[in-house]
Order: C-alpha cells, then structure tokens, then sequence
C-alpha cells in the first residue's frame, strides 16, 4: 500500500512540477514596450485584454484579472478605446502578437498588473 | 483532433451566461475559491473513504466510516461540479481544446467509473462487516486507486492553465 501511496504522490506532484508557469510562455528575456491607441478593450476575467496599435504591428496585451486591476486604480474607463497606452512586458512564445503587461502607463500614471 | 472548438461550446462562451460570468468583478473569482474549498473538502472525505477501504482506521467500523463520508463527498463533488461549470462556461471555447484539460476528464470518468464498480458490487459487503474484520482485496483495491485517480485530478486541473 505504501507503494501505491508514494506512486500517487509522485503523480500529483510531476503533474505541477512538469508544467510551465503561466509566466513560462511569456518570454521575460525580451521584455517590449508597446505605446499606441487602443483599438479594442474587454474589461473581463480571467484577464483583461487589449489591442493595441504599436509603431511596428497591431498587439493583443493581457493584463490582470478585472478586481485587481479595480484596486490599482485601473478601471475600464482607464482602458478605454481609443486612449494611449503605454505597456511593458513580455511577448508570448505561444500566441503571435500577444504579450503579457507587467504594468501600463496611461496620462502619465502608471499601474502595475503583478 | 479538432483544430477549433465544436460550435457548443463557442457558443457556451458566447453566451449571456459566459458574457455575465466574464464581466462580473467576482462571479468568476468566488467560482475560482470555490472551487478550491470544494476540492479541499473533496480530498478530505475521499481520503478519510478510501483509506478505510485500503485497510487504515480498522478500529472504525467501515459502514459508518463509507455512508458518513460518502455524504460529504458526494455534496462536495456536486460544488465541484457547479463551479468548475463556471470556470469552464467563461473561457469554454479555448478549454475545451486544452489536452490536460481533456486528460482530466477523461480522469475524472474513470474516477466515476471506480465509484459505481464500487458502488454495486463490492460496498454491499463491506457494509455489514464489524471493526477489525479484513476488508475484501476489492475494496482495497478501489480505495488506493480512487485515492490515486483523484490526485490526479487535481493535479491536471491545476496544469490546465500552463498549457
């Protein structure tokens, strides 16, 4: 019995163990500063999301779960369509054009999404 | 393998329901604790179960120790349930394509399957017998894999969001 107890604990520890962390396919070697209008903007959970105009192409940009972002001050008025932002973070080594904000900076006030 | 999800399911997240889960400031969050907390109370009476069933606690008779703790699994399963439900109907169209997402299914059908096995042929004669007595090999048997089927579980269900 013991045996199987151990083969079960290593089953559900490998499980975890073996998974890339949600920041694991985001690529925080090649961190990208976005700035443009935003185009589209869904304040929802689990993340919100936006696109945005960069300089050199169209982004998807995540953000944080809708009640944090609520807490820093960042409500969907503040990401609004057709605002400027300004966000740092990662690119997705998954999604084409997408990156993950580690904060946005919008009318000189910035936030962080961590 | 499909390469986009089946109409259902794009449609489940599109719907009113999907839409109202993903714009609610906490609907989504309490489903997440939720079903966290159910999980917990899951993994508590189903470890209290299927360690009787593997032989632990022989002191305790093991009737009592099965229709107590079955109770609390079964209500923490259906909490599990509802608010996995919400989890799922939020985001259905991207989850339904995940593989550890469908590995966990597929799990938890075999989790279920262990049950009724269980249920119909051998918790009959676990019922009656008095504290100390062996168990029957089955009820060993169903016991560990249950325990090891549920970990499971758990595990992939926390690894839906890494792949």
């Amino acid at each position: 019995m013991t045996r199987y107890l151990l083969l079960a604990a290593v089953f559900a520890l490998a499980g975890p163990a073996a998974a890339h962390h949600g920041w694991g396919s985001y690529d925080a070697a090649k961190p990208v500063t976005v700035t443009g209008p935003i185009l589209t903007s869904k304040y929802e959970n689990p993340h919100a999301t936006l696109t945005v105009k960069g300089s050199d192409k169209e982004w998807t940009i995540t953000l944080a779960p809708t009640s944090r972002m609520g807490n820093r001050g960042a409500q969907a008025a503040v990401v609004a369509v057709g605002r400027t932002v300004s966000a740092y973070g990662y690119p997705s080594t998954v999604e084409k054009d997408e990156m993950r904000a580690e904060r946005i900076t919008i009318d000189g006030k910035t936030y962080e999404m961590r | 393998m499909l390469d986009s999800a089946p109409g259902l399911f794009v449609a489940l997240e599109g719907s009113g329901v999907g839409q109202a889960i993903r714009q609610s400031t906490w609907i989504y969050m309490a489903a997440n604790v939720g079903h966290i907390l159910a999980l917990a109370v899951f993994a508590g009476a189903v470890a209290v179960l299927d360690l009787r069933m593997a032989g632990a606690f022989a002191a305790t008779s093991p009737g009592h120790v099965l229709s107590c703790a079955r109770r609390v699994v079964v209500a923490a399963f259906l909490g599990l349930v509802l608010t996995g439900a919400i989890l799922f109907t939020a985001e259905a169209s991207h989850v339904i394509m995940n593989r550890v997402f469908q590995f966990k299914l597929a799990l938890i059908a075999l989790g279920l399957l262990n049950v009724a096995l269980f249920e119909i042929f051998t918790a009959p004669k676990v019922r009656e017998l008095p504290p100390l007595a062996p168990l029957p090999a089955a009820a060993k048997r169903a016991g560990i894999a249950s325990i090891a089927i549920w970990l499971m579980v758990a595990a992939s269900g926390r690894s839906i969001a890494y792949f």
